[in-house]
């Protein structure tokens, strides 16, 4: 049980990942597809945000003391205190872009929905042919 | 970090994603899907994330569910299926199974959830912590790695909003011809007189008070992101949804008035060239690409330290230029499909 919990994060992560690409393989609807697409990226984006977490530690904004000029005084920082600020900003960017990329599968959605009166797969390759 | 409210959370973020992959109606499949997100901005608040909870729930959860929504209302909300593709879904959970059992054998050789000693902690990231008050003078390490040691990262991550923003202005925009629209819409006319949309005096008046407050919190959120959460991308979001609101709650007509189509395609241009521009800047001043130290020769009282700090806002003032307008206008292109005359 222990050990199920030290680990839970990367469970949750496979079931994701998992889920998502179940989705996009098997689906026949477009937008349930990248619903599922945005599904398999949060899995990645949980993997390297619960890598970077540290038990008992504070948020990556660093408690800084000034003096009476308001310049900083130098102080020694431990960075067991601090959450890993590096994986953080990747995933930051990475949610950005995701949701630009997903409105770009969006308007070839629409695209094709323009063309083809339908966003289900099977229609589509029926009306192709 | 409360592990027990995090086993919670995860428990019913994985409830929301089957469930969205589950519901027939796509309508009600997306606004799940919203919901997972705002519990998954829950479980990045938890584990010390808060610059990419803020992002999650902006992004992910707020203007990633209104561009699904828009989708769905301008096609269609019925998942018609004709064939049924059982045999395929089962032959799929096979596979899917075997490869999630490979990837559950390699979990029992990764760190423990929250161990501060796991070689992802370990090298760079504690350089980070321990230098950035006196490399940049910046307390949130996440803005100064972003904007300043990571710069060429965020840079081309702003390109990558850039360029998906053009390719779905060149899917989707249309120029309508002008001869048979107006004949169009005058049947409209006739044929509907009440063709319009339903006007609510509620939203309008209350979108109407809450933008400057919107607009006024995501400017705060763009030049205090050096100090709090936040920074470009948190505060364009911001902009960028005040925007959408507009559009949603008065016509297209109206946030055209504020910002026109022409001044969209050069606002999100110029937002990458005010981040490219700086690191030009630096090229020509003697240091390297993005090396803001070197700014410290043209900015009045500024020491090399003060001088990256200023350059960070000048580069997040770039990111918040080219995600807000992207936003909006990935919004305009997806609502109304690319014909620019009325949205949901």
């Amino acid at each position: 049980m222990d050990y199920i919990l030290n680990h839970f994060n990367y469970i949750i992560v496979v079931i994701i990942m998992m889920l998502g690409l179940w989705g996009m393989l098997s689906l026949s609807n477009l937008v349930k597809k990248l619903i599922s697409m945005a599904i398999f990226q949060t899995g990645i984006i949980l993997f390297y945000i619960s890598m970077g977490a540290k038990k008992g530690s504070s948020i990556p904004i660093i408690k800084q003391a000034y003096d009476d000029h308001h310049h900083p005084i130098h102080q020694t920082i431990n960075h067991i205190d601090y959450a890993n600020p590096l994986t953080q900003i990747l995933m930051l960017t990475a949610i950005v872009v995701g949701v630009a990329t997903l409105g770009l599968g969006l308007a070839l959605t629409q695209r094709v929905y323009s063309e083809h009166k339908s966003l289900n797969e099977d229609e589509i390759l029926e009306s192709l042919s | 970090m409360i592990i027990g409210f995090d086993v919670i959370c995860l428990c019913l973020i994985l409830l929301c994603a089957i469930l969205a992959l589950y519901i027939k109606d796509l309508m009600g499949a997306v606004i799940v899907f919203g919901a997972y997100s705002f519990l998954m901005c829950i479980v990045w608040a938890c584990n010390a994330a808060i610059d990419v909870a803020f992002t999650e729930a902006a992004v992910g959860a707020g203007v990633g569910t209104v561009f699904l929504v828009s989708t769905v209302y301008s096609t269609t909300r019925v998942d018609s299926f004709k064939k049924n593709r059982f045999i395929t879904q089962l032959l799929m959970f096979f596979v899917v199974c075997i490869v999630g059992s490979l990837l559950l054998l390699t979990v029992t050789d990764l760190p423990e959830w929250g161990d501060g000693n796991a070689p992802a902690n370990a090298h760079l990231s504690s350089y980070y912590l321990e230098n950035s008050i006196d490399d940049t003078h910046v307390p949130n390490v996440v803005t100064s790695v972003l904007a300043d040691y990571r710069g060429f990262d965020t840079m081309l991550e702003t390109c990558v909003v850039f360029i998906a923003f053009i390719a779905i202005f060149a899917i989707l925009r249309v120029r309508k011809s002008r001869t048979n629209n107006d004949e169009t819409s005058k049947i409209f006319e006739l044929l509907v007189p009440s063709y319009q949309k339903v006007d609510s005096v509620i939203i309008k008046t209350a979108s109407h008070l809450m933008i400057p407050f919107m607009q006024l919190f995501a400017l705060y959120v763009v030049a205090h992101g050096h100090y709090s959460p936040g920074g470009g991308f948190q505060g364009g979001v911001i902009l960028g949804a005040s925007l959408i609101l507009l559009a949603i709650s008065y016509d297209f007509k109206k946030s055209l008035n504020y910002l026109s189509e022409k001044k969209v395609i050069l606002l999100v241009a110029l937002g990458v060239l005010i981040y490219a521009g700086i690191g030009v800047i630096c090229l020509f001043l003697g240091g390297n690409f993005l090396d803001y130290s070197v700014l410290s020769k043209i900015l009045p009282a500024t020491d090399s330290i003060m001088a990256r700090s200023h350059a960070m806002l000048g580069v997040e003032i770039g990111v918040a230029l080219t995600v807000m307008v992207s936003m909006y206008g990935i919004y305009l292109c997806l609502s109304s499909n690319g014909r620019f005359d009325k949205g949901l």
